[in-house]
């Protein structure tokens, strides 16, 4: 029995229908809820992790250990003026930082969370096309990122947009090719719809990164260069350009560019886990997949954050022939060697 | 459709306030997409009149504005002015005092040094090294607060001597960090240069030709870099570091990773002097009695005279004339910095923005002393 049939048991007395639609927009309600609060989370943790390997301290101040921190700063952005450019395009720019956050909410969504004890199964959407749905919200998020730079009317943010936009273009490519070869690979076992991130952890008897490490290899570069920090921050560049298409942007809209920004790293880091780690299976337990799947999780964030800090700035073009030269052709190499082994089989 | 050549480059406006721009350097960019087509630094956002200042003020006065000129590695430049000034008063330092001066001002050439380092890290992006260097600069900082009271514009040198000995406590601190201090720094050194990404950043970008950089006067650790091994230190030996054995390192890479490896391995060869003075320490008087204190400010001098030393940025000279008063009649500073910084149009011509940040990032400006 999963959550939702829970709660919609709960609320049985108002008809069937009703009561599983409220139960839906409950749940979903709770994985927004704690999507925000992951990325709160995700904040703290990684100004603390920051702080060890600099050998500071960290925030310490507000609340037990600084945990409250995170709230503090928030309301500190919310309560702020916001300043904004003239002579901007008034609609885009404020547009454009909830472009990126709500995509990268909503992503949270579509992850399949797998079971927690006696609540059941979490995972909210039962979409035969989760993981399609999942890589058109990531793909929105650019279109934000390129909107705050084009219109806020500041060189720098022009700037920072441009070396974005080349970034994505150069990323995105073979991001969805390993894709394909995931969508590949499960599309061999039987039973399961392979467009949905579910059937994709069902088909993992092996975790899809021991068959397939090239895929995982270009999947772990491509959600870094998504998230952009740094070695692939060249939008932001905060020593060249500021803070790139960021620039012009202050208070709660800032905000939303930074928890996006550590948002999407965690994101990243769960559909990463989800699609190569194996997500929520894991041995000895059984009804604790959602444990496993944060334990997965929080391993790659810690190696991504250790990537970010001690790792410069990659030169954009050097990324753009990185992505063109080296990613697509070993994606393309996944992807024969993925039909090999799906010929073969082996899956 | 019409074209035109003005709207077909942008123009950026870098600094006076903006994050790599160590200090108050301010940059104008003509840009064709994202290269460099022509790069004007305008200076003079922290001028402050140095010069002339030091007119106005008794000999023993005047070092504490050379102390904010280079105010991260201001050891050396009252070193610097000293040279000058006591050349010009005729008065000769004890020998002491000679040693404990090449002690300070290496131990002050390592604490720049790695503040470059971190600086130069961060404007790569690399967040974490800075925080690394700073730590040991600290240690020497704090040892500088022990010896003069203060940590970084220390105002510890006066005519004719020191402004307080030198104990065995500080001695044996002294030991204690340069004992523990290689062992960091390599960690340091391997932090940037075990880094791939650093490497293409800094490798065969802002190649600076040796006849170039002696053409625009550049010195220090660029123009040894660029494989001339010019260093006052060796070639026209002050204080006593004829009686110090050690290298002047130079490369023939001539580019901005040389720099940096440059600046390291120097880093190396100051920990080898000190280690060398702290053992040959001779003991004496501290101060010329001559130059104590009721008589230092009717000190006169008469003529002219020019010392060159070498600060952590290169051949900074200070050239003084006297005209038998209390006060010096003029006081001329030959910045290295400054005379570094004028390559930098010349290094940043059609190079992307990123790697003109890491070139005038190799450069070492500190805008106390580029300014004045």
């Amino acid at each position: 029995m999963n959550l939702l049939t829970r709660i919609a048991l709960i609320l049985g007395f108002l008809g069937h229908y009703p009561a599983y639609i409220l139960a839906y927009i409950i749940e979903t309600l709770i994985v927004l809820i704690f999507a925000v609060v992951v990325v709160a989370g995700m904040v703290y943790f990684f100004r603390k992790y920051m702080a060890r390997v600099q050998m500071r301290i960290g925030p310490n101040r507000v609340g037990k250990y600084g945990v409250l921190q995170v709230m503090a700063d928030g309301l500190k952005l919310i309560q702020k003026e916001s300043i904004m450019p003239q002579g901007r395009d008034d609609l885009p720019y404020k547009v454009a930082p909830l472009i990126i956050f709500i995509a990268l909410i909503m992503g949270f969504v579509f992850i399949p969370y797998g079971p927690l004890a006696w609540l059941g199964t979490l995972t909210v959407t039962h979409s035969d096309v989760s993981l399609v749905i999942m890589f058109a919200l990531i793909a929105i998020m650019p279109i934000g990122e390129l909107l705050s730079g084009i219109v806020s009317n500041n060189k720098y943010a022009v700037l920072g947009s441009l070396r974005g936009v080349a970034k994505d273009i150069s990323f995105e490519v073979p991001m969805m090719l390993s894709v394909l070869a995931i969508v590949m690979m499960a599309s061999a076992t039987k039973g399961i719809s392979p467009l949905d991130l579910n059937g994709i952890v069902q088909a993992q008897n092996i975790p899809f990164a021991i068959l397939e490490p090239l895929g995982f290899f270009v999947f772990l570069i491509s959600m870094a260069a998504r998230a952009s920090y740094s070695p692939f921050d060249m939008g932001e560049s905060d020593s060249e350009l500021v803070t790139g298409n960021t620039t012009e942007y202050s208070g709660l809209r800032f905000g939303m560019f930074y928890l996006g920004l550590f948002g999407t790293i965690f994101l990243g880091s769960m559909i990463l886990s989800t699609m190569y780690l194996g997500g929520y299976n894991g041995p000895f337990v059984d009804d604790l997949g959602f444990i496993w799947l944060l334990i997965k999780t929080m391993v790659i964030v810690v190696i991504s954050l250790t990537i970010w800090l001690s790792m410069p700035r990659v030169r954009i073009d050097k990324f753009v022939t990185f992505g063109w030269k080296y990613l697509l052709p070993i994606s393309f190499i996944n992807l024969i060697l993925t039909g090999f082994l799906v010929l073969g089989g082996i899956s | 459709m019409e074209y035109d050549e003005k709207s077909r480059y942008i123009e950026l406006n870098m600094g006076p306030q903006h994050p790599s721009t160590h200090g108050v350097l301010r940059l104008r960019l003509t840009l064709d997409g994202e290269t460099v087509k022509k790069v004007e630094p305008i200076i003079g956002y922290l001028h402050r009149n140095a010069e002339k200042i030091c007119e106005l003020d008794f000999y023993c006065d005047a070092l504490i504005y050379f102390d904010r000129m280079d105010y991260v590695g201001a050891m050396n430049m009252e070193v610097g002015y000293l040279e000058a000034a006591e050349k010009l008063l005729n008065i000769e330092p004890p020998e002491r005092v000679k040693w404990i001066r090449v002690i300070m001002a290496e131990l002050n050439r390592i604490a720049s040094h790695l503040v470059w380092a971190g600086a130069f890290g961060l404007d790569l992006g690399m967040l974490t090294p800075f925080f690394y260097v700073f730590e040991e600069r600290e240690k020497i900082l704090n040892l500088f607060t022990e010896i003069c009271g203060s940590r970084q514009e220390t105002n510890y040198m006066s005519i004719g001597g020191v402004y307080q000995d030198f104990n065995d406590k500080i001695i044996f601190r002294i030991r204690e960090f340069l004992d523990e201090f290689p062992k960091k720094l390599e960690e340091v050194y391997n932090l940037f240069i075990k880094n791939d990404i650093f490497i293409s950043r800094t490798k065969d970008i802002g190649i600076l030709e040796p006849e170039i950089a002696l053409s625009y006067g550049v010195t220090g650790p660029m123009l040894r870099a660029s494989g001339i091994p010019y260093d006052v230190r060796k070639d026209e030996p002050y204080l006593v570091y004829d009686r110090v054995n050690f290298t002047v390192p130079i490369s023939k890479k001539k580019d901005v990773l040389a720099r940096f490896i440059v600046r390291f391995e120097e880093m190396r060869q100051s920990v080898k002097i000190v280690k060398q003075a702290l053992d040959k320490l001779p003991d004496g008087p501290f101060f010329n009695p001559k130059a104590k204190k009721s008589l230092m400010i009717r000190l006169r001098g008469e003529g002219d005279v020019y010392a060159r030393t070498e600060s952590t940025k290169g051949e900074f000279g200070v050239y003084m004339v006297g005209d038998g008063s209390v006060k010096p009649y003029r006081v001329h500073v030959r910045s290295p910095a400054f005379k570094n910084l004028s390559v930098l149009p010349y290094l940043s011509k059609d190079v992307l923005i990123a790697d003109m940040v890491a070139i005038s990032g190799s450069i070492d400006l500190v805008f106390g002393e580029v300014d004045r």
